[in-house]
């Protein structure tokens, strides 16, 4: 019984960091940008859910969709006006600016919405499937992460603008050759990458109690995910966050709470001397 | 002609300025006594460094709204001169250092929590600067020979033995425990410091685990409690951590007759972010409202503080608001029992301290830890903080969870 509940705690868990790293593996595959912004903007969208559901009574659900599109707008205008400047660069360049960025949003968050732990409390209950328990706002958590997920698959696949997004990251010179706008597709890159990661803090707004002091946690489980899945598609961070949440749960369950961060780093370690692309990455993407 | 009349003009109201600049800046330095305040007010400490500005800042007021510090049959008046070092310790040194040699002030009131305070005690102790700290309990920021260091709050290995004596008392069916702690400096000594006097009171240890800085998930360690089968939970940790992981009991089907946190509970944010759910919770702190201590400073008693800062914040102080604000009322204390600003005559004055105010006793330990000092034991009960020991103050007796 131990065990089961160890997979199903695992599995819940591997979603949400699937969810959380999507937009960060987009941004880095596509613009080949390390956006150290992306914690920021996922506790940015926690507090703003917290925010409509504590004073204004808005359901964090509905908050969700709101919040995803402000932070879509924020993330495309960051990329248009600043990170647009720069995007050819060398690597480096880009993560400062985006470094540069998030000291910037964190400090405002702190004065704006202090480092007070917030949480939607919704209490939502647990299902007890015989000895097996499953709390239903994860479960609802697990369920929205994998919509979102699936939902940016099928736009990336079947979409006008997916396509394009799709192609500039294959071929960027051959993309604009074929007329597609580039700069217009990194900004709606760098919005979608916004976008996952303040629906993603809503999702979390109601599963964790929400710190400003999360932005780099939550950036450093993102770098993890994507090494583990490999850059730049939403399998990836699909499976590069079930697999966390899972190596999480069965060595903190064997070998103690304590290691079970260092067999996460322990797994990356190993990928990146083995298999540089991830688990399921292009060639080219290492 | 009309030059020289302009150039006469500008070097008479230059002239003016100086002198008055000159006569001005010695008076103002004698009538006001200068205390430095390294502050973290942005950074991860900023809710908490923003607690000790409220209190200095209301101290300071009262204190010159009163007619000031009496310093040999002088009054002066106070005045907090701060900076913000960002949470960074290492800029914490540099400001202390810079408030003592730039901004000379008399005095310092240290940062917020034992790691910083150490930090700065050790720039303190160079200058031979009287400094007072309020938020750092930890013994391994005391035994460093300081001779310039004095705490207020009481020290972090006694509230162990008292809280394990405790609970054996009230609930003698207790036989076991599971200790799950944060692997980081306070957590950890309060986490290891209990499973030693669990174990010297003869209570099973079931579990004893710490977990990582920057966990968001505690399913594992849950579960293994819950397979453990203690009577009673134990969890140190920060308050974000300690919400997050009494809902993951509840989520997780983990519970016991007592559970106990350390020491998010006697925070307003933890009851709020909980809800029902913090109900049973079991902490200890080291002051509470419910405390009536009358004494001396411009608080004579526990009530009047808790008016005047409910006038001004609107909630109720926690421990931190009444250690900062007592830091005030010891040092104003010391200086009035010195006489003089000198530091080594008000640096005696604090170490020969025995006194009550509205936060409680004071006595310095050779170390400079405050001997004296109380450790309420708590319980959140419906949602509202109660005190369940010392039963000079108690208000409450403690309710088994199951």
């Amino acid at each position: 019984m131990l065990y089961v509940q160890m997979l199903v705690n695992g599995i819940m868990l591997g979603a949400l960091y699937a969810c959380l790293a999507i937009g960060f593996s987009l941004v880095w595959g596509v613009l080949n940008v390390i956006n150290m912004l992306h914690g920021s903007l996922l506790v940015l969208g926690g507090y703003l859910t917290y925010t409509a559901w504590h004073d204004y009574g808005v359901h964090p659900l509905i908050a969700l969709f709101a919040v995803a599109f402000a932070l879509f707008l924020l993330g495309y205008a960051i990329q248009r006006i600043l990170i647009n400047r720069v995007v050819d660069m060398p690597v480096l360049v880009t993560m400062t600016l985006t470094f540069a960025l998030d000291l910037i949003l964190y400090n405002f968050m702190i004065v704006y919405f202090t480092a007070t732990p917030v949480r939607v409390t919704l209490n939502l209950g647990v299902i007890d499937a015989g000895g097996i328990f499953v709390p239903v706002d994860r479960l609802a958590g697990m369920v929205l992460a994998l919509l979102l997920t699936g939902l940016l698959y099928v736009v990336l696949r079947r979409s006008r603008i997916g396509r394009a997004i799709v192609a500039v990251r294959m071929d960027r010179s051959a993309a604009m050759l074929m007329g597609i706008r580039v700069e217009h597709i990194y900004a709606i890159t760098f919005g979608i990458g916004a976008l996952m990661a303040g629906a993603t803090g809503a999702v979390f707004a109601m599963v964790y109690p929400m710190t400003t002091d999360l932005d780099f946690t939550f950036l450093g489980k993102a770098f993890i995910v994507c090494i583990i899945g490999g850059l730049g598609s939403v399998q990836g961070a699909l499976v590069g966050g079930l697999v966390l949440g899972l190596v999480e749960s069965i060595a903190g369950q064997f070998l103690g709470p304590q290691y079970a961060l260092t067999a996460g780093f322990a797994l990356m370690l190993v990928l990146l001397v083995a298999m540089p692309t991830g688990l399921t990455g292009v060639k080219g993407f290492e | 002609m009309k030059f020289v009349s302009r150039h006469c003009l500008w070097l008479a109201f230059a002239s003016a300025i100086a002198v008055m600049a000159l006569s001005g800046a010695p008076a103002q330095a004698d009538d006001v006594i200068k205390i430095g305040a390294p502050l973290a007010l942005t950074g991860p400490l900023a809710v908490e460094s923003k607690k000790q500005e409220v209190v200095w800042n209301m101290w300071v007021a009262k204190v010159n709204a009163s007619g000031g510090i009496n310093v040999g049959g002088k009054k002066m008046n106070v005045k907090l001169v701060e900076y913000d070092y960002q949470s960074d310790g290492q800029r914490a040194a540099q400001l202390a250092e810079k408030l003592i040699t730039d901004d000379k002030v008399n005095f310092l009131f240290a940062p917020f929590g034992s790691g910083h305070t150490k930090i700065v005690a050790s720039v303190a102790e160079r200058y031979q600067m009287p400094l007072i700290a309020c938020s750092s309990s930890a013994e391994t920021v005391y035994n460093q020979g300081f001779k310039y260091l004095f705490g207020l709050l009481a020290a972090n290995g006694a509230s162990n033995a008292i809280i394990v004596k405790y609970i054996k008392t009230k609930a003698p069916s207790i036989k076991s425990i599971a200790i799950y702690g944060r692997d980081d400096v306070f957590p950890k000594s309060m986490a290891s410091g209990v499973a030693e006097a669990a174990k010297a009171a003869g209570l099973n240890v079931a579990y004893n685990n710490y977990y990582p800085v920057g966990t968001i998930d505690h399913s594992s360690g849950l579960s293994a409690i819950k397979a453990a089968k203690p009577d009673w939970i134990y969890v140190t940790g920060y308050t974000s951590d300690l919400i997050l992981i009494r809902k993951q009991m509840s989520d997780l089907g983990v519970t016991a007759p007592v559970v106990t946190m350390v020491a998010g509970p006697a925070y307003k944010e933890y009851t709020d972010a909980l809800g029902n759910l913090a109900n049973g919770i079991t902490s200890w702190t080291w002051w509470h409202p419910a405390v009536n201590y009358q004494g001396v400073g411009v608080w004579p008693t526990t009530q009047s503080f808790v008016k005047d800062f409910v006038a001004k914040e609107h909630v109720e102080p926690d421990y931190i608001h009444a250690s900062c604000a007592a830091a005030g009322v010891i040092l104003a204390n010391a200086i009035e029992r010195a006489g003089t600003l000198d530091h080594q005559k008000v640096r005696d004055a604090l170490a020969s301290t025995n006194i009550t105010t509205f936060y409680g006793p004071i006595k310095y330990a050779a170390n400079g830890l405050n001997e004296a000092g109380s450790i309420p034991i708590i319980q959140i009960q419906n949602k509202q903080i109660k005190v369940l020991y010392p039963d000079g103050v108690k208000n409450a007796d403690l309710e088994l969870m199951k």
